[in-house]
C-alpha cells in the first residue's frame, strides 16, 4: 500500500519517454512491489492513449530480479495494451533474466523481448502497421 | 435506417457505435441491424466503437466478440476501438475472450489498418 | 457536481435496469472513496457482473445489493454485497473455479470478479440464496 501523495509523486517522476513517432517506452528500475509496479503500467497505458503510441517497449534493464508477481504484471499490461491496439516489446533482458525467466516456468506467449533498448526499438519500427507512413503537420 | 445503433459510413467502411446499456432486449436488433448494414453496403471492414459503452463486463465482452465473429462471416473486415486503459486491464482480469480481435487506438488509425490491410497481396 | 454519496446505498435487484442504479452507486461511492479510475473500473465492473447474476439466475431475480462506505487504518474503500433468495450453488468450489467462468451463458463469472477486487467472499447454501461480499480499497 503505498500513500496518495506517494503515488503522486510516482506518478510524476515515472518516465515514460515517447522514443520515436508511434513508440514510447518505460524503464522499470529498482525493486518493484505490486502497488508500485501498477501505477508505472497505468501509466504507461495512459501514454499510449495520449500520444496515440501503437509501440510500447517495456525495459526492465533495471530490475535485479524479475519473479512471477513481476511476470505477470508486465504479461497483463501487455495484454491490456494489446486490447487497447499497442503492440509491446520487452527490452533489457540479460543473461541471468532469461535463466530466471525460464527456470520461473514463466510463459511470455506472443511477447516478444530483445536484451537492449536500441534492439527493441528497431524491432518495433519494422513491425508494419499503416501508421508508420510519417504524418506531416502536428 | 437503424434505431438501436448509430452507424456511419466512411468510404469502404462502416463505423458502429456502441453505446451506454446493451440489455438482453436490445442486443439482438443491434445484432440485426449491424449484420444487415455490413451486408447491405458491402462494407469492407467495420470499425466498432466501444468508448461509449458504460461498462464492459463479460456479458458485453461476449455481445461484442458475436458482433465481430457475424461481421466476419460476411466476409467484412472489423476492428475494435475505443477501449480506454482501465476497461482494457479489467478485461484482462476478467480472462474474457477478444484475443483473436483486432484493435486500434484510435478510429483515424483503425481506419488506416483496414485500409492497409486492403493493400496487402491476397494470401 | 454530483452530491456526496450516502453511506450506504441499498439497491433492490428485480429488472435489468436496476444493474445501472447498482452501476451507478458503486461509482459515486468508488469516486467517494478516492478510488483509482482503473480500481473504480474493476469494482464497477465485478458489482455489474454479480448483480447480473441475480437478475439472471436468482429466483424471479429477487435480490439486492448494498453498496457502502469502508475505512480502515485510514484507508478508505467500499464494500458491496450482493445478496439473493435464489436456488443457491450447489457446487461453490467448482463454481469459484477458473473455466467455469466463460462456459456459455451458465457461467457465474465469480472467479473473474474474484479477480476485479481486494477483497471478496461467498457463501451460498442450496435452497436458501447466496451472498457475495466484495470490497475495494483506494490507494
Amino acid at each position: 500500500m503505498i500513500t496518495e501523495q506517494a503515488e503522486q509523486l510516482l506518478e510524476l517522476t515515472t518516465p515514460v519517454v515517447k522514443l520515436w513517432e508511434g513508440v514510447v517506452a518505460v524503464p522499470l528500475i529498482g525493486t518493484l512491489d505490486s502497488a508500485r509496479t501498477q501505477v508505472v503500467m497505468e501509466k504507461l497505458l495512459q501514454t499510449l492513449v495520449d500520444t496515440g503510441s501503437e509501440h510500447a517497449i517495456i525495459d526492465i534493464t533495471g530490475v535485479p530480479a524479475v519473479d512471477t508477481e513481476v511476470a505477470q504484471h508486465l504479461l497483463k499490461t501487455v495484454e491490456a495494451a494489446r486490447l487497447m491496439g499497442a503492440v509491446s516489446v520487452l527490452s533489457g533482458v540479460r543473461p541471468e533474466t532469461a535463466q530466471a525467466i525460464v527456470h520461473l516456468g514463466i510463459d511470455l506467449g506472443s511477447l516478444r523481448s530483445r536484451s537492449n533498448l536500441k534492439e527493441a526499438l528497431q524491432l518495433a519500427l519494422s513491425i508494419v502497421g499503416a501508421t508508420t507512413v510519417a504524418v506531416s503537420g502536428d | 435506417m437503424t434505431e438501436r445503433v448509430p452507424i456511419m459510413r466512411m468510404g469502404d467502411n462502416l463505423i458502429v457505435m456502441l453505446q451506454g446499456d446493451l440489455e438482453d432486449g436490445t442486443v439482438e436488433q443491434i445484432e440485426r441491424e449491424v449484420t444487415r448494414e455490413v451486408a447491405r453496403t458491402q462494407a469492407r471492414g467495420a470499425l466498432i466503437d466501444v468508448s461509449g459503452l458504460s461498462v464492459v463486463d463479460s456479458f458485453v465482452a461476449r455481445i461484442i466478440s458475436r458482433i465481430v465473429a457475424m461481421i466476419r462471416l460476411l466476409g467484412s473486415d472489423a476492428t475494435i476501438v475505443g477501449i480506454q486503459p482501465a476497461v482494457a486491464l479489467t478485461l484482462v482480469e476478467l480472462g474474457v475472450p477478444l484475443k483473436h480481435v483486432a484493435t486500434a487506438l484510435s478510429a483515424e488509425q483503425g481506419m488506416a489498418r483496414l485500409q492497409g490491410r486492403r493493400r496487402e497481396p491476397a494470401r | 457536481m454530483s452530491l456526496p454519496a450516502e453511506e450506504t446505498q441499498v439497491v433492490p435487484i428485480a429488472a435489468e435496469a436496476d444493474l445501472l442504479r447498482v452501476r451507478s452507486a458503486l461509482r459515486a461511492e468508488a469516486q467517494d472513496a478516492g478510488l483509482s479510475l482503473t480500481a473504480a473500473t474493476k469494482l464497477v465492473t465485478a458489482g455489474s457482473e454479480l448483480a447480473r447474476n441475480i437478475f439472471r439466475y436468482a429466483t424471479h431475480g429477487q435480490g439486492v445489493a448494498t453498496i457502502e462506505r469502508a475505512e480502515h487504518n485510514g484507508r478508505r474503500g467500499v464494500r458491496a454485497t450482493f445478496k439473493d433468495t435464489g436456488p443457491g450453488i450447489a457446487n461453490l468450489d467448482e463454481a469459484m473455479r477458473d473455466g467455469f467462468s466463460t462456459a456459455g451463458s451458465l457461467g457465474l463469472g465469480l472467479p473473474g470478479s474474484r479477480r476485479l477486487v481486494d477483497e471478496f467472499s461467498i457463501d451460498s447454501h442450496v435452497g436458501s440464496g447466496t451472498t457475495v461480499m466484495i470490497m475495494q480499497w483506494g490507494r
